[in-house]
């Protein structure tokens, strides 16, 4: 009976095949089912996008208090109330990295907003939908790159987070005993391979006996995962841990309760390790979104640095990603280091110029190249110091 | 190599401990008849309320005390639908997760940043300096050492007691206990209300003594893998214990080889080793776990057929 | 009282009345208790529920309910046709991923080129194999060794998941996508084109999905496979004293189960989501496990089921955007409504 229902099922699929041979073509964008354009795009398709906007969506791929990424952003929309009490912000969290995301802008879109903040990584594909069909909304995507042709109301926007962590990776480096690093980290994307390479590479650059070892957890959070990873570290002899995670929290705690020190990532996290706290990196935001929402509501979106993939460092003086406060055992002399090497930043310098040798001992930035935002945000190798295992492509 | 191995036992231990809970409550549940798969959500409430009473209390033993009520509560509702209202079993508890879930993203918002005064690890004196059995049995937190002397009574009560003898009377032969006067739904209430207390420590265990922190979702499915140890361990303390500690194992054998740089053939791709802990509990459940189906107690037949 | 009066006939309608009314009581409960949750976290209960309504009445809201409901109505039937057998498939989770990776597979195989139903044909055949064999899988070990498969298909799960990731990560990854972690789009001549238009139009995988409902329903109530389900699952040794091969039974209710989320897998693939990402159809299949056991396992109430889940689910967005509550919240209403049908309309006679 089970060849029969097989049977069935395929010739069920031809008559399913054959009826649609009728139907019009799926191509994602603007008739995409759940970003079919509402009605609304003819009339406005003549006006700057976003421009007079009454309210602000924003789309949030985690929990808005997770005390990490989601946070960050959260908060950043908050603060939008201070600059623009009469914008309405409307947020949503847990919002899935699928289809699912384009439905949810499109409620945004609904309510009135006509300026969308699309948080995460993976909803980029979502954003581009959804900016193809709403010509008169303005869209930006925080920390992905588009690759092809940026529409006129889409951009993509982000801090060029590795700096400050190259920073954190110099007091790592100086402040380590055992010159061994622990990295917990989630999924090999090119974020946060970006990060680990800088943390390597800002504490080989005054401990050149330094090495990161890196221990993966294929979740985004799952403390008792971190808890399993930090003890693995700690074993090892690593005396600094970090981690790329969502939710901070439990790694910070066991660097604390071993005695070890800690370089927080997302938030100031030193009231959970007030003596093996480091200091870090963290998300501020506002700033930046305040500058992208008025530039919007101004009409200016269109051909503005936010409507093309915007990076912001050091070096124009806005990163929203900024280094947390020291911590207390952090000497003088290493946060002097510091300084210095910000300094390097705002004057034009990058973490990524070569000759940096990859982990496998070939050039993977030849000397005198300096890698673009693009190249970053395809990086797919870990450079050398770091120990642990990648996917190749 | 050796320490490697006293890593991974000592992670078996440390990762297995909040399943063990979950899974020995389990047992008193699925013993009486009554499956649980809301032992996710019970785990997840008793994870939250742990953390949330520690932190307004400042005592931990205060938070599990919470945590194992929430758990009970929890559970209380999956054995009033299921033996009150006569709803399905399985899926009420995976409702029951649902609301798990949900009752704890929306009252524990405000705990994910919270630092609190959590269990920590306490070296037994003396035992704890022996070689091997000292870093991996001695050298973790309360409540782990209480589940050492969990399992043995959970195994006495079950199994050589006269209440073990109503609970498992209740799971068995209903009417043979009613006939004699027992109210065994009395004790399938019961049963399954100490399952969701367990649990709840489990949970308090994962939140204040192991990955200390509260986060949304944080127990990642570890109910459920507790509930489908205890169909393999055929609901028997002991072996449900070496259920969760496998589990334990191969979810400690990923960090350990990894900051070791040992890379296996196969598993020197970090998915592989992701799925370690489930591929390991399918190939013992196909090596170990024939014809269990044929020791299921009655009331647990109709639930799997 | 009151029931006689409406009655036309003689024929007592009391039973058909006071099941509606329970019905309506019990939902009644559950959303006055959702209410009140809703009212302790700082929300207007009545304006939530009548924008909620809103929110569900807009085109936009019906064609997500119709998108999302497909996928779970495939793998609701899934649960369902081996639920009739006695089975207890959780593996729905993993069977639709699973589906969507054989898609995704095919697809490649076939390369940009090739003509688009062909394609979809093949995507569809290769996902509903998949399915198939991957669900079998739970009712092999059932049979040949008597493990549950309530326990085997729920740790596939984990494991499909991260065969899904390890594709997506590393072999498969799209080399254009600027790093992320997905398979390449399916080019769009071999898509699941769009039935209805503007905002109205979902994509053609819901005929598949209700293809697939009026065909099980087919096959369950007429066809003698159907009937053998039945008799297993009611009395397997009877089954086998009757000369029935209850083991090939088994596997095969798991095999067809399996095969319907794989076309959820690939309905999805082909019709929304065109990669595989990481959070491909993502607690999808418990859903999926809850309409069918809400339905008690018949192929068109399944289906309602499932659309009416999606309908709460979609409805969440509306928690979130208007009365600015956290997104769990959805899940509280969900439980609350499903504890409710379950608790209060069980057919008491069992007891």
């Amino acid at each position: 009976m089970f060849g029969t229902t097989k049977r069935r099922l395929a010739a069920l699929t031809l008559v399913g095949a054959a009826l649609l041979s009728a139907c019009s073509s799926n191509d994602g964008g603007a008739t995409s089912p759940t970003t079919a354009a509402a009605g609304d795009t003819a009339a406005a398709a003549d006006a700057a996008p976003g421009k007079d906007s009454t309210a602000v969506g924003f789309i949030f791929v985690g929990p808005k208090d997770d005390f990490g990424y989601n946070q960050a952003a959260y908060e950043g929309s908050q603060a939008l109330k201070e600059t623009f009490p009469d914008l309405e912000i409307i947020t949503a969290e847990n919002v899935p990295e699928t289809d699912e995301a384009a439905r949810v802008m499109e409620g945004m879109i609904q309510k009135g907003a006509k300026i969308i903040f699309a948080t995460s990584y993976g909803h980029l594909d979502a954003a581009k939908q959804v900016a193809a069909a709403h010509p008169d909304v303005a869209v930006v995507q925080q920390g992905n790159t588009i690759t092809d042709a940026v529409g006129p109301n889409i951009g993509t926007y982000f801090g060029t987070v590795y700096e400050p962590v190259y920073l954190a990776g110099i007091v790592a480096g100086k402040m380590t005993k055992t010159n061994k690093l622990g990295y917990v980290y989630a999924f090999p994307i090119p974020q946060t391979l970006a990060n680990i390479n800088a943390f390597q590479l800002g504490a080989h650059s005054v401990n050149p006996e330094v090495e990161t070892i890196t221990v993966n957890t294929s979740n985004w959070c799952d403390p008792a995962k971190q808890a399993d990873a930090a003890k693995s570290l700690l074993n090892q002899g690593v005396d600094v841990l970090t981690q790329h995670q969502d939710c901070q929290a439990t790694v910070v705690k066991a660097a604390e309760a071993a005695g070890q020190l800690v370089v927080g990532y997302h938030a100031d996290a030193s009231s959970l390790a007030p003596k093996g706290w480091l200091g870090g990196s963290e998300w501020n935001w506002g700033p930046m979104y305040a500058d992208i929402v008025k530039t919007t509501l101004a009409g200016d979106f269109t051909g503005s640095k936010y409507n093309a993939n915007y990076r912001a460092g050091f070096a124009s003086g806005e990163n929203p990603f900024v280094q947390s406060a020291f911590g207390p055992t952090v000497p003088q002399e290493v946060q002097d280091l510091v300084t210095k090497a910000k300094e390097g930043f705002q004057a034009d310098k990058s973490v990524f110029t070569g000759p940096i040798t990859g982990q496998d001992g070939t050039v993977v930035v030849p000397a005198g190249t300096t890698l673009d935002a693009a190249a970053v945000d395809g990086m797919n190798y870990f450079v050398e110091g770091v120990v642990g295992n990648i996917p190749k492509s | 190599m050796s320490l490697l191995i006293t890593e991974v036992c000592a992670g078996a231990i440390a990762g297995g401990t909040c399943i063990l809970y979950a899974a020995v409550g389990e047992s008193f549940s699925e013993s009486a008849g009554v499956v649980n798969l809301g032992v996710e959500g019970s785990m997840l409430v008793g994870a939250l309320a742990g953390y949330a009473v520690t932190a307004e209390a400042g005592n931990p033993w205060a938070g599990v005390i919470g945590a194992a009520v929430c758990g009970a509560v929890l559970a209380a509702v999956h054995a009033w639908f299921v033996l009150s209202r006569r709803s399905n079993q399985l899926a009420t508890g995976l409702v029951v997760m649902f609301l798990g879930l949900g009752l704890t993203s929306l009252f524990g918002a405000a705990y994910v940043a919270r630092t609190v005064e959590s269990f920590s690890a306490w070296d037994v004196p003396g035992l704890s300096s022996i070689p091997f059995v000292g870093p991996v049995l001695f050298r973790h937190d309360p409540l782990t050492y209480l589940s050492y002397a969990l399992v043995p009574a959970a195994w006495w009560v079950l199994y050589r007691s006269r209440w073990g003898l109503l609970i498992r009377g209740a799971g068995e032969r209903r009417h043979v206990l009613e006939t004699y006067g027992h109210p065994a739904l009395g004790v399938q209430y019961g049963s399954v209300i100490l399952g969701g207390a367990l649990a709840g420590i489990g949970g308090a265990q994962l939140s204040t003594a192991y990955a200390n922190a509260w986060f949304e979702n944080t127990s990642q499915g570890r109910g459920f893998i507790g509930a489908a140890v205890v169909i393999f361990a055929a609901r028997q303390p002991f072996k449900v214990a070496a259920g969760a500690y496998l589990f334990g194992a191969a979810l400690a054998l990923s960090p350990a080889l990894q900051a070791r740089n040992v890379s296996i053939p196969i598993l020197d791709n970090q998915f592989a080793l992701a799925s370690i802990p489930y591929v390991a509990i399918l190939v013992v459940l196909v090596v170990l776990g024939r014809k269990r189906a044929a020791e299921a107690p009655e009331g647990l037949k109709a639930v799997f057929g | 009282m009151t029931t006689i009066a409406i009655a036309p006939t003689r024929v007592d309608v009391r039973p058909a009345v006071l099941a509606v009314l329970r019905w309506i009581v019990a939902i009644a409960g559950a959303l006055v208790i959702f209410g009140v949750l809703m009212w302790t976290k700082g929300a207007n209960p009545l304006t939530a529920y009548s924008s909620m309504f809103e929110t569900l009445t807009r085109d936009t809201a019906l064609s997500g309910i119709v998108i999302k409901a497909t996928p779970l109505i495939l793998a609701a039937l899934a649960v369902a046709v081996p639920a009739r057998a006695g089975l207890v498939n959780v593996g729905g989770e993993g069977q639709l991923v699973m589906g969507g990776v054989a898609a995704a597979r095919v697809a490649r195989l076939f390369g940009p080129g090739a003509p688009g139903g062909l394609v979809l044909v093949g995507m569809a055949v290769g996902a509903a194999l998949v399915g198939a064999g991957w669900a079998a899988v739970g009712g092999l070990l059932r049979v040949r060794v008597g493990i549950s498969e309530a326990v085997t298909t729920l740790l596939l799960n984990y494991i499909a998941l991260n065969v899904m990731f390890f594709l997506i990560y590393d072999p498969w990854k799209d080399l254009a996508g600027g790093g992320q972690p997905t398979s390449p789009a399916i080019p769009v001549a071999q898509r699941l084109p769009l039935i209805g238009s503007g905002s109205m139009a979902v994509h053609a995988g819901i005929l598949v999905a209700l293809i697939a409902t009026a065909a099980m329903w087919w096959v369950l109530r007429s066809t003698r496979w159907g009937f053998k389900l039945e008799v297993v699952g009611g009395n397997a040794e009877a089954a086998r004293r009757a000369g029935f091969a209850v083991g090939l039974l088994l596997i095969g209710a798991m095999a067809v189960g399996g095969a319907l989320a794989g076309l959820g897998g690939f309905a999805q693939l082909a019709g929304t989501e065109f990669k595989l990402r990481p959070g491909f159809l993502v607690t999808y299949g418990y859903i999926a496990f809850l309409a069918s056991w809400l339905a008690r396992h018949k192929p068109v109430r399944v289906a309602v089921a499932a659309v009416v889940l999606a309908a709460i689910s979609v409805s969440g967005d509306s928690l979130q955007l208007d009365s600015r509550l956290p997104a769990a919240t959805v899940n509280v209403l969900m439980a609350l409504v499903l504890l409710a049908v379950f608790g209060w309309t069980s057919r008491r006679s069992e007891a």
